[in-house]
């Protein structure tokens, strides 16, 4: 009896104990895949960027790669079109993005169903698909320039191979991960708490800017965090449909690498990125902080 | 003089169904009504569509005689108390009472001396700074109620703002707000499906069931007189017995009762403290539980067919479980399709 009893109590630690490694075994992949190749890569470009070795085999502390960097106006330009379009594409985001969600939050019935199965549609094309429908519709010669034609109006600017380009294609790609976050975000405010405000004599607008806005700003933040570090290290869209000159710093470093065969070069610009990505970051953990602090 | 009528209101969702079905009802300056019945009786969409909430599909609603039947909330002059407090957390709560106020572009020295003098009103002075999470339930409860009052509305409305709290802190808050209510004199709509709360608190109640009216009067009359036998059942401890009438004679199993109506089928409608019990040879009921209560006791009991029935008893130590008992009804209604035919002792 006393075995049995002895046998149930240890038999829950047991069961704790054996599961320990499976769950040790199921974090490790991705622990050593985020080492492997994102981590270990990091480290070793800085440290490859900054400790160089001179052709006489000598290794030495030097910064002339982000000097060159830093003087140089080529790259000077494509780091400020990559912001350029960063910024753009977070406030279309914002301004496009934060109403749909709005709508899908408090509309009902059938149709809000369809909008966003619309909204989330870009999730699933590949960024390779939307860059060449973004050029058979709004390339030259594309569907618009045709209908514009038939109708006998003249051709329109085309913006690809404008700056212009990637920022439609990043902006129509991030709408969906966007919507849904913000959506989540608005799911937390209370249709009690809005009626509460339009009881003591709050408009639509006043609702939204007292109300809702303070209550979603998180999601916002890490909507638009997101976005902005997924942009700014985009490669394909800007690729496709940016232009040659100035270019987003994803396709410079790839023409750096495989065009110059400048690998310092290349991972110095991103080094570089990677510096600005990790500010967004500080930036986006700072704000999260402060608001949880509140 | 705050007047607020309702009339001839219907509200019909899609789907055909009838939350509301063509209900009026009148309530005067100062009075306290409580809107009672069961989940799903319309109580919480007529509230809502007094407050512009949900807009009626026909009839018209007026407070002091201004038709406000088509105004969103925002232009009614009535306050609402949600049920979920729907305080907005990230204001504190001097914010929460003040946002209505500045809405309304009062000056700032005037707004504080308001949101102070409703604070100290619910037992909250000194407690502006503090952030609404920082509150217990029942305070919470009281800043929402400050919210509203701080706006001096014509017409209270109040959606069941005592349902997410414990017992004790219901019974302190609904004397409270009566207290309140009737130190301002506002006219309040109270929905509730507690008929202790409707009991304690309502100048009158309105009894609902499938959106329409059963019954209104005050308190003690609907509790003494129910005038159909979903009132009876609904508001505090009934015995509905169905059964037949036969030559002046209530029957059901071997319970029967002198009941001078015409024959046919009728339901027997007994208060518990109305129901004597005596120990008995020839019995009627045997004894199934008995429960004592301190100041009272509870005797279940069980008809020879198995129809369950309540007595309560001054001295519940004078029965046991399986005893034979006879039963003496002191006050009686009794229903005939639907509707009260006889009324004895109630």
């Amino acid at each position: 009896m006393s075995e049995f009893v002895e046998r149930s109590v240890s038999a829950p630690a047991e069961t704790a104990a054996s599961r320990r490694p499976i769950g040790l075994l199921l974090v490790a992949l991705p622990v050593f895949l985020v080492i492997w190749l994102v981590i270990w890569p990091a480290i070793n470009a800085i440290s490859r960027t900054i400790w160089r070795t001179d052709t006489d085999g000598n290794s030495s502390f030097d910064l002339s790669s982000y000097a060159f960097f830093f003087s140089d106006r080529y790259s000077l330009d494509n780091l400020a079109v990559t912001l350029w379009t960063t910024l753009i594409c977070a406030v279309l985001l914002l301004v496009i993005c934060l109403p749909i969600a709005l709508y899908l939050r408090f509309a009902h019935g059938r149709l809000p169903a369809y909008v966003q199965a619309l909204a989330i549609l870009p999730m699933f094309v590949p960024s390779i698909i939307l860059a060449f429908a973004f050029i058979r519709v709004l390339g030259p010669n594309g569907m618009v320039d045709i209908l514009l034609n038939a109708v006998g109006l003249p051709k329109i600017r085309t913006p690809y191979l404008t700056p212009w380009g990637p920022v439609i294609g990043l902006v129509w790609d991030n709408i969906p991960l966007t919507v849904l976050i913000l959506l989540s975000g608005l799911g937390s405010v209370a249709n009690q708490s809005i009626e509460a405000a339009r009881d003591v004599g709050a408009n639509a607008f006043r609702v939204f800017w007292h109300i809702i806005l303070p209550r979603i700003s998180n999601s916002i933040l890490v909507a638009l965090s997101f976005s902005v570090l997924g942009i700014f290290s985009s490669f394909t869209l800007p690729y496709l449909l940016g232009p040659a000159s100035p270019e987003m710093l994803g396709p410079f470093m790839q023409r750096t690498l495989r065009d110059l065969q400048d690998p310092i070069g290349a991972m110095t610009q991103a080094v570089v990125a990677f510096g600005f990505c990790i500010l967004f970051g500080l930036f986006y953990v700072r704000s999260v902080a402060r608001s949880r602090g509140k | 003089m705050s007047v607020l009528h309702i009339s001839e209101v219907t509200k019909t969702f899609s789907g055909g169904t009838h939350a509301v079905n063509s209900f009026s009802l009148d309530i005067a300056d100062g009075e306290l009504v409580c809107l009672l019945g069961p989940s799903g009786s319309g109580k919480s969409t007529l509230l809502r569509m007094v407050g512009g909430f949900e807009q009626p599909t026909s009839g018209r609603i007026t407070i002091d005689g201004e038709d406000v039947t088509h105004l969103p909330p925002e232009r009614r002059p009535t306050g609402m108390v949600f049920q979920s407090h729907a305080l907005w957390t990230h204001m504190n709560v001097f914010k929460n009472l003040a946002f209505g106020l500045k809405l309304r572009r009062m000056p700032a020295a005037e707004i504080k001396e308001k949101v102070e003098a409703v604070l100290e009103l619910v037992g909250l002075a000194g407690y502006g700074d503090r952030m609404t999470t920082q509150l217990s339930g029942g305070q919470q409860q009281r800043v929402a109620l400050a919210r509203s009052l701080v706006l001096e509305p014509k017409i209270l409305l109040l959606d069941e703002p005592f349902a997410s709290l414990d017992q004790h802190l219901r019974e302190r808050l609904r004397e409270e707000v009566r207290d309140i209510q009737q130190r301002l004199g506002i006219t309040t709509l109270f929905v509730t499906h507690g008929q202790d709360e409707a009991l304690s608190m309502a100048d009158r109640i309105v009894v609902m069931a499938n959106g329409k009216t059963e019954q209104i009067g005050r308190p003690d009359v609907v509790y003494r007189d129910p005038k159909t036998p979903f009132v009876a059942g609904f508001i505090g401890t009934m015995n509905l017995i169905e059964g037949e009438v036969q030559n002046g004679q209530f029957v059901r199993s071997d319970f029967t009762f002198a009941l001078p109506i015409i024959d046919g089928p009728a339901t027997l409608a007994i208060r518990p403290e109305a129901l004597e019990l005596t120990v008995s040879d020839t019995p009627k009921a045997q004894v199934h539980r008995v429960t004592d209560y301190g100041s009272h006791g509870l005797v279940d009991l069980d008809l020879a067919d198995g129809t369950r029935l309540k007595s309560m008893v001054a001295h519940p130590d004078l029965f046991r479980a399986g005893q034979g008992v006879d039963l003496l009804p002191k006050a009686v209604a009794a229903y005939r399709d639907n509707q009260q035919i006889f009324r004895s002792g109630m």
